[in-house]
């Protein structure tokens, strides 16, 4: 029922519109893979999966939200129809939540659990999902998106770090549950960027920042057959040498 | 098949979870092909009954939401228009544009239009012929028409469930290929804990795709006979050779569901052995079948008019078989898609 004649790898990104996310997007285009990239914003997804396109790769990109059920559904199997099968899936959307951040003392309730349903809870839906078919091939990597808000505890960085610190509890599970297998599932902090979120979380920034497409070799490698023996392990890109 | 009655409240209406209990501890009753004696235990404890060097085979099709509701359209020459509300049961993939669908009301023509949403219809394409089922031509095809079901569909549900059950809970947990309009049910019961575990304890898994038709046309229908019921299955070529290996070995071939002996055994070679395949099915075993591949099956308890309790009688005398369901009423074992499970072996 799928179309899967081509033995080009197929990189999952969801989050893919712009940002990091984008940016991925169009380096694995280069690297001749196949693409499934989804993101809320339709519009802006279709003009990074038409630069991809223009690299040569054949791209499925779905409007979906990773935090509805039936959206990560209805997206993987769009993908697993097209494609037949994922190699390769980088947790990247995320929301920042409301900007400025406000302290947890003042955080909106709604929020909060909103921060959580798209930063951890979509993770969860879209990799429970997909690393069912990479534990039956035998192969496949599994990339989160975290933050060195998801490592250490900041005050002003609400609920955005308390979900990342989720993601990276999230991983370490998700690797030790299938550490016998050739499955891995490993983190990246990609440090701060110049992005949108970053112009969000931290507004008038007055120092220096990393382009997305600077710090994407860590992406690379851990999709590679080189990084295969490499499981729950917490990589910052921007001090990534391969 | 002998006549019996499931009584009401052993009709599963609701999946393990809900019920409190995790997937994999249901209940299995194991049922000794050769002696037909029968032992009581949970499901979790499969591996008991498991040797080192066995092969669990899986159908890993992943369940689509076959029921889609829309409004059922006429234009005659006259340009009279008839518009009413019609649901519809997609049946079986035919191409990029076409299923196989059942409609739930009768009197629909060749060139009406079933309309889901005001971008996404369908036209009747056939004449109505022997079988209950018709044609229908979509407007977009391909990944688009799998998305577009995926926006307006349902999971088909039976009339013994009265919660509106989500999809995922119609999903096994190893399933991936997308093309299923009933959960092929069998493997629901298995958690990746005790798969992995299973693994660990030395019995191999494998898994084949095929992808389920509807079971279950309504009363009022012409009912399909089972060689009418065309399946599309794949064995890969990964699960041939580990059948091959194990047999070679002395391990045996345990199939989890009928969907697995029907692709098993219809994949075939010249000399009965199993082969790589991609293709259809309307291989209908019953008694008499000698089978060529399966030695053992884990199923769930089903229905007495259903062709599934044929298929078992290949596997155990019918009257250790009835009596296994007379013991499975009398100790209140479930039913259906969310209920317990028998290990015929």
């Amino acid at each position: 029922m799928n179309s899967d004649n081509s033995t080009r790898q197929t990189i999952m990104i969801t989050g893919a519109s712009r940002g990091l996310g984008a940016a991925l997007t169009l380096a694995f285009a280069a690297q001749g893979a196949n693409l499934a990239i989804c993101a809320r914003h339709g519009d802006e997804l279709q003009r990074v999966k038409e630069q991809a396109e223009h690299l040569g790769a054949e791209v499925l990109a779905v409007v979906a939200n990773v935090a509805e059920p039936r959206d990560v559904e209805r997206f993987i199997a769009s993908v697993e129809f097209q494609f037949g099968a994922i190699d390769v899936l980088i947790n990247n959307a995320s929301i920042l939540g409301p900007s400025p951040m406000p302290f947890l003392l003042d955080y909106p309730e709604e929020d909060f659990a909103n921060v959580l349903k798209v930063n951890t809870l979509g993770p969860f839906l879209v990799t429970r999902r997909v690393i069912v078919g990479m534990l039956q091939r035998g192969k496949g990597s599994v990339i989160n998106v975290t933050s060195e808000a998801g490592h250490t505890g900041y005050a002003g960085w609400g609920a955005y770090g308390i979900s990342k610190f989720g993601l990276e509890g999230m991983t370490e599970t998700w690797a030790d549950e299938v550490s016998d297998t050739e499955v891995r599932v490993n983190m990246v902090d990609p440090g701060e960027m110049n992005t949108r979120m970053h112009e969000l979380a931290v507004p008038n920034c007055d120092y220096q920042l990393a382009e997305p497409k600077d710090i994407l070799d860590v992406f690379l490698y851990l999709a590679s057959e080189k990084s295969i023996a490499v499981n729950g392990q917490r990589f910052q890109a921007q001090d990534f040498s391969a | 098949m002998g006549a019996f009655i499931i009584p009401d409240h052993l009709n599963a209406s609701q999946p393990p979870e809900r019920r409190g209990i995790r997937r994999d501890h249901v209940r299995l009753m194991t049922l000794d092909r050769e002696t037909g004696f029968i032992s009581h235990g949970s499901f979790f404890d499969l591996g008991k009954q498991l040797k080192t060097g066995d092969l669990l085979v899986l159908n890993s099709s992943r369940t689509v939401p076959a029921v889609i509701n829309g409004n059922w359209k006429r234009t005659t020459l006259s340009d009279l228009s008839l518009s009413t509300s019609i649901e519809i049961r997609l049946a079986r993939y035919l191409d990029d544009y076409q299923w196989e669908a059942l409609l739930l009301t009768a009197g629909v023509e060749l060139g009406d239009v079933l309309e889901f949403a005001p971008d996404f219809y369908a036209e009747v394409i056939d004449e109505h012929g022997q079988g209950p089922f018709r044609r229908l031509k979509f407007n977009v095809g391909g990944t688009s028409l799998f998305e577009r079901i995926y926006q307006c569909g349902h999971p088909v549900r039976y009339e013994y469930i009265h919660e509106p059950w989500s999809l995922d809970y119609y999903q096994t947990v190893f399933a991936t290929n997308p093309g299923s309009v009933e959960m092929p049910s069998a493997g629901r019961a298995f958690s990746w804990e005790m798969l992995l575990k299973l693994q660990r304890q030395g019995v191999r898994l494998a898994y084949i795709q095929l992808h389920t038709g509807l079971s279950y046309l309504m009363d009022d229908i012409v009912k399909l006979s089972p060689d009418q019921n065309f399946e599309a299955y794949s064995v890969p070529e990964a699960t041939a050779a580990l059948i091959h290996k194990t047999k070679a070995e002395r391990g045996r071939i345990i199939a989890v569901g009928t969907t697995v002996v029907r692709a098993l055994e219809s994949a075939l070679d010249a000399n009965g052995s199993c082969t790589a395949y991609h293709g259809e099915t309307n291989l209908y075993i019953t008694r008499g079948l000698q089978l060529q591949v399966v030695d053992g099956l884990i199923t769930g308890f089903h229905e007495p008019e259903a062709s599934h309790l044929d298929m078992l009688t290949a596997f155990v005398a019918p009257e250790y078989l009835y009596r296994s369901y007379e013991e499975a009423i009398q100790s209140s074992y479930l039913w259906h898609e969310f209920g317990d499970m028998q290990l015929i072996l």
